[in-house]
């Protein structure tokens, strides 16, 4: 059976002002497959991402998530982002409990906590990311890798079906990078995740990537299916 | 604690105490999102709704509430339409001061009056300001208990709120117009230019200190409602201005938890290991 597909860039185009960033661009990620957006600094990979999760309205074309155009999509709960980990620093002193639940607000919306079953997937999330043994500690504290940690535990709080990084491993060390690839590994191939993950390394996601986009004159190529399947991932 | 029986002592005290307790809850979210000077531009329009509040013969505290609230939505639709933060809040702040001191010279006998609420007069407080004070403290401390989650969300990361399906314009909106409430509701205790300061003082001494945003929260609560009332006695006892008094306490409390912060840290950099 063919999987559902999560989001759908169909014939988008945008610009600031009058210089064009996209063109035309065409995207289709399914449940279950990790799509690799590539290119160079400046390129447009975060705008992509930006108007995939609608944060961006695009000047042509559509954006579907899971088959409802964005703008309309109310079904947030099925959708996890990370930012660049940049633009999520802390002014306050705040805990990886924080952060994490954090991603909870929009399911709960006023008054309500979390209940047993969402206490329990923070807890989940928490240990499938390593964070369990630091979950109070300040985020400021912890190496960059786990930070960068937190905030994709943030997005996974929901029990998302479309996962969306954008240039998650800026700034963070080999070992934490091998922590992260397994985390998606698990993702994509036991909860049939939908990833689509950014990077300026066209090499980052070798082997595990299913499809790789790069953004390149402001239009989407296929470049490259996976080059090599992970070390025993069979993929 | 004699100076406890005065009735204008007790009065000062519970309208201090409690804006200066519910002034860092609302700060935690502003100085987050690095907006430290919003409560500021909303005292310099709250000035703006005394003096039109005197030339028109209304109560002050009816023209502070409703200029503020229209520069909130003003705030929020500058902020909105790509200006820069701290652009839009230039033209509230410059606006409301220069309307503020238009309206009250044209007020005539008003000038004086408007001018004390600039810092506060919290000795002359009668039962009712102290009522009104409390209540729209009650409102204030309503809000961020409903809203505590979504604002928690929003002041971390705005983009992974919206996301995750925080209702992020509403939200921007509703807190705007609490540090509004929070201004108006401190101009009669600590004064229109002053009342801000509660919103930052606490939050940033707190969190020197503290290890988790909740913590910082009641912390800073902690830290002003100490400060209120031991910068309302000193200022008894040394004959001096209460919202000054209030105010350099809440810095000695920041001065502290610097040095608190220091020691914590000093055994720690020798002996830790990076993880």
């Amino acid at each position: 059976m063919t999987a559902a597909v999560a989001l759908e860039l169909d014939a988008v185009g945008f610009g600031y002002g009058r210089d064009a960033v996209l063109h035309d661009a065409d995207l289709r990620v399914r449940e279950g497959e990790l799509v690799a957006v590539v290119g160079a600094n400046g390129a447009g990979k975060t705008t992509m991402l930006k108007l995939a999760l609608g944060l961006l309205a695009p000047t042509s074309g559509v954006v579907r998530l899971f088959g409802t155009p964005v703008a309309s999509f109310r079904d947030w709960q099925r959708v996890g982002y990370v930012p660049q980990r940049a633009a999520a620093a802390s002014v306050l002193p705040v805990s990886v409990d924080e952060v994490v639940r954090s991603g909870l607000a929009g399911a709960l919306g006023l008054w309500r906590r979390p209940d047993a079953a969402q206490r329990a997937r923070i807890a989940h999330v928490l240990d499938l990311l390593g964070l369990a043994a630091v979950r109070a500690a300040p985020v400021a504290t912890l190496s960059g890798g786990q930070q960068q940690r937190a905030l994709i535990a943030r997005a996974l709080v929901t029990a998302p079906r479309l996962l969306v990084l954008d240039e998650p491993t800026t700034g963070v060390d080999a070992a934490a990078r091998a922590t992260l690839r397994a985390s998606l590994e698990h993702l994509v191939h036991d909860e049939h995740v939908a990833v689509v993950y950014s990077s300026h390394d066209p090499h980052a996601l070798r082997g595990l990537a299913d499809r790789v986009v790069e953004v390149r004159d402001g239009g989407l190529h296929d470049v490259a299916p996976a080059a090599a399947p992970a070390p025993g991932g069979g993929r | 604690m004699d100076v406890l029986t005065l009735g204008f002592m007790q009065r000062a005290l519970v309208a201090c105490v409690v804006v200066s307790a519910v002034a860092p809850l609302v700060g935690t979210f502003v100085v987050q999102r690095g907006q430290s000077l919003t409560g500021d531009g909303m005292g310099h329009v709250a000035f703006a709704g005394v003096g039109l509040a005197f030339l028109v013969g209304v109560a002050p505290l009816v023209g502070a509430l409703a200029l503020t609230v229209l520069a909130a939505l003003a705030l929020y639709r500058t902020e909105r339409s790509g200006l820069a933060g701290d652009l839009s809040l230039a033209l509230v702040f410059y606006g409301g001061i220069a309307a503020g001191y238009l309206f009250a010279t044209r007020s005539g006998g008003g000038l004086n009056a408007v001018l004390g609420l600039l810092f506060g007069s919290a000795l002359d407080l009668t039962w009712g300001q102290v009522a009104a004070v409390v209540a729209l403290a009650l409102v204030v401390l309503v809000a961020v208990v409903a809203l505590y989650g979504p604002l928690v969300a929003l002041a971390f990361d705005e983009s992974a709120a919206r996301v995750a399906g925080v209702p992020v314009d509403g939200l921007v909106l509703t807190l705007t117009l609490v540090v509004a409430l929070v201004v108006v509701g401190g101009m009669y205790a600590l004064g229109l230019l002053l009342v801000s300061a509660m919103m930052v003082i606490p939050v940033a001494a707190a969190a020197q200190v503290a290890t988790s945003y909740r913590a910082t929260m009641r912390l800073a609560a902690a830290i002003g409602a100490g400060s209120a009332a031991v910068g309302l006695l000193a200022a008894y006892a040394g004959d001096a201005t209460p919202a000054s008094s209030i105010v350099l306490v809440a810095i000695g409390c920041y001065v502290v938890a610097t040095v608190v912060r220091a020691r914590r840290r000093r055994p720690r950099a020798a002996g830790s290991v990076a993880s």
